[in-house]
């Protein structure tokens, strides 16, 4: 097991160093993969020919993202930019992002620009922790988007997770039927799924410090899982 | 069979009783719940304190605890708040083991210091608490009633544990009309120290007890709650009523999954998990208590329906469906077995309908035909009164046939006077009848998950 005793992991110790409550994206994609959750390939960078350099490492086509204390809603200040498939658009979308953010938000404090590979379509779901004032760190799971959001399809298992909880979890929810396949289109991978529930529910288990966190949305393929985007919020 | 020794025992198997605040007055609680301990014929001695009587009820009344001649292990304790903490040094002091605190007034009312000294007391001397802010304990084996409710309360294999002391004490006098049978009874209150935990723990290895209903408004750890609880459901069934929902406080929540997370839905979560069932309501929570109240647990899923009306047996089947209940398909002996006992008209199929002109002894051939065959391990009748047959009858059939077979048995009667009269036959001798089908099908759907997820729970 990787959550060794009570030790803070080091993203962490930097977050509350800094006197943030939230941890960076990337920060909490190296939390989580330390745990064996897959996340997207991702690299900090502070500079257009940096953010090039990196995207060629991870491989086109790559998605750009500011890091910004400031900025909660990265759309929404133009702070994401996707589908990049060359050094040069790269570049541009580099320099775009800091003009973007620094127009929206003249004051933010800036320490880079994510680059992350570009993750193909497949079913989107979210996976949660909360920490419960009664039952302690407990996970929740549903699929993305409208589900989530207007039917509130979720559903939720105390840690820590049994093989069985995390299937009974998959397959409580109305719109299990998605994830088993429809239509032709083939069965997400539910054991991945399962595996990714149970290791959160570690998370919440080990790291004492962590109040709540969202994987959404996190992209289930026929086979292997990977986490688009990850909030870590410190308690 | 013999258990090991808990911290709990005297709570429900004293030695003595002793009622601190006991009065002469009748309508105050100290006269009530001294006189529920005298009338309901508890063995041991009673020892009434308080400083203002010499003698109560014709017993010998002392002026403090310290004064009783003999051993003292419970210990009801009804008198001002402020003054229960000084009371709990000299019951310790005096050697009792567990208070059962009545008094209000403390957290309750905002008196959290009050309640932290009563505590403090408590570890301090040895004493367990129960409550306070309670109406008192039951425990019918040992005809043990230190409450201010109902004073004959009913023998039987339900233990009832109740948060709220006003729908307790109505459910308790409820029980005593609705011939349901209680093994014990206990208010828990702001639980201070004893907690649903602690008491399901003494619960699990109690044979006069069959099934625990818990009336909760919050767990107080919930953790505990369901490492007991998972033990617990491996056992017997815990039926849970939860009101309210999570106390989730004032916390901001910031995160997506935290919006998701409110209303109760962690709550029904955990209770999954350990393999509580939840109710809806009380009706619901007694309707599944009488029938675990038999004592049978699930040998499988396959059910029949048994009916002399075409109507119910649809209604039943509907809710069947719903409910997860598996209908067998009647293997061809037993649709034989089946069609000895129905006209020609009648349906030797699933549900298995012996027609109007059944009477008890059609009913009884049908169902005995259904507790000998091998393929049915859950049997539903469903009687609509009709003028060629006799409910009563029927009935005491019913009563014998269920005490013959470990098969789950579960019945609804639709009618008249006589009607209610065979209910009441059926619930005194632990026959767990309805007035609806929907009600005895979701009591025998409440029964299989409880099997099924006993099962799960052995395997984690």
């Amino acid at each position: 097991m990787i959550g060794e005793g009570r030790e803070i992991p080091k993203e962490i110790e930097v977050a509350i160093g800094e006197g943030r409550k939230i941890l960076y994206e990337h920060e909490a994609k190296s939390l989580i993969a330390r745990y064996g959750i897959p996340v997207t390939k991702i690299a900090l960078v502070k500079s257009p020919e940096e953010a090039a350099q990196k995207a060629k490492e991870i491989g086109f086509p790559v998605v750009l993202k500011i890091v910004s204390p400031d900025v909660v809603h990265k759309s929404d200040v133009g702070g994401v930019i996707v589908n990049l498939r060359s050094e040069e658009e790269v570049k541009r979308a580099y320099d775009k992002i800091i003009e973007n953010v620094r127009s929206h938000k003249p004051n933010a404090k800036i320490e880079g620009v994510l680059v992350q590979e570009f993750a193909p379509s497949g079913v989107e779901v979210i996976i949660g922790l909360i920490r419960d004032p009664q039952f302690g760190p407990t996970v929740m799971f549903g699929l993305g988007g409208v589900f989530v959001e207007i039917f509130r399809d979720v559903s939720f298992r105390v840690a820590p997770l049994s093989d069985l909880d995390a299937e009974e979890m998959i397959k409580e929810i109305k719109s299990y039927k998605i994830l088993a396949g429809y239509r032709g289109s083939p069965p997400v991978d539910i054991d991945s799924l399962k595996d990714a529930l149970i290791k959160v529910g570690q998370i919440g288990l080990d790291v004492e410090e962590i109040s709540e966190m969202d994987l959404n949305p996190v992209i289930a393929y026929p086979e292997g899982i990977k986490v688009v985007d990850a909030r870590i919020i410190l308690g | 069979m013999s258990r090991k020794s808990h911290p709990l025992d005297p709570l429900f198997h004293p030695k003595s009783v002793v009622i601190v605040g006991a009065s002469k007055t009748p309508g105050k609680i100290g006269h009530a719940l001294l006189t529920n301990v005298l009338k309901y014929g508890f063995k041991g001695p009673v020892y009434p304190v308080n400083p203002k009587y010499e003698e109560i009820e014709d017993l010998k009344c002392y002026p403090t605890v310290l004064d009783i001649p003999g051993e003292i292990d419970l210990v009801v304790v009804a008198i001002p708040a402020e003054n229960v903490p000084k009371v709990i040094g000299e019951i310790g002091a005096k050697g009792g083991k567990v208070a059962v605190v009545i008094s209000s007034g403390f957290k309750e009312v905002g008196r959290d210091d009050l309640e932290k000294e009563l505590l403090e007391y408590g570890r301090r001397y040895g004493v367990r608490i129960l409550g306070p802010n309670i109406f008192g304990v039951a425990y019918t084996p040992k005809r043990l009633n230190a409450t201010f409710g109902p004073t004959e309360v009913r023998e039987g294999s339900i233990a009832f544990i109740t948060q709220s002391g006003a729908l307790g004490i109505a459910l308790m006098g409820w029980t005593i009309v609705e011939k349901i049978g209680l093994s014990a009874l206990i208010s828990v209150g702001n639980k201070s120290d004893i907690d649903d935990a602690d008491l399901l723990e003494w619960l699990k290895d109690d044979p006069h007890t069959k099934v625990v209903l818990v009336y909760m408004e919050g767990v107080k750890d919930g953790r505990k709650f369901l490492k007991v609880a998972r033990e617990v459901s491996k056992k017997k069934p815990i039926v849970v009523i939860k009101a309210g929902r999570t106390a989730r406080g004032m916390k901001a929540v910031s995160s997506h999954t935290g919006s998701l997370a409110g209303m109760d839905s962690v709550y029904s979560a955990a209770f999954e998990q350990a393999g509580i069932l939840r109710a809806d309501n009380v009706e619901e929570a007694f309707d599944w208590a009488v029938l675990f109240s038999t004592g049978k647990v699930p040998l499988g899923e396959e059910t029949v329906i048994i009916t002399n009306g075409g109507g119910v047996g649809v209604l039943a089947t509907d809710a069947c469906e719903v409910n997860r209940i598996k209908l067998l398909d009647p293997p061809e002996d037993l649709r034989e077995a089946f069609s000895s006992y129905m006209p020609p008209f009648g349906s030797a199929r699933n549900p298995v309908d012996i027609t109007g002109q059944a009477t008890h002894v059609e009913f009884e051939g049908a169902v005995e035909s259904a507790i000998k065959h091998d393929s049915v391990k859950n049997i539903i009748v469903l009687y609509c009164q009709t003028a060629v047959s006799d409910p009563i009858k029927l009935a005491e059939v019913l009563v014998e046939q269920n005490r013959s077979t470990e098969k789950p048995m579960v019945a609804s009667f639709i009618g008249g006077e006589e009607v209610a009269e065979a209910m009441e036959i059926m619930r005194e001798r632990e026959f767990p009848a309805y007035p609806t089908p929907e009600r005895a099908v979701k009591a025998l759907a409440a029964m299989l998950r409880w099997g099924r997820r006993r099962k799960l729970l052995d395997r984690v």
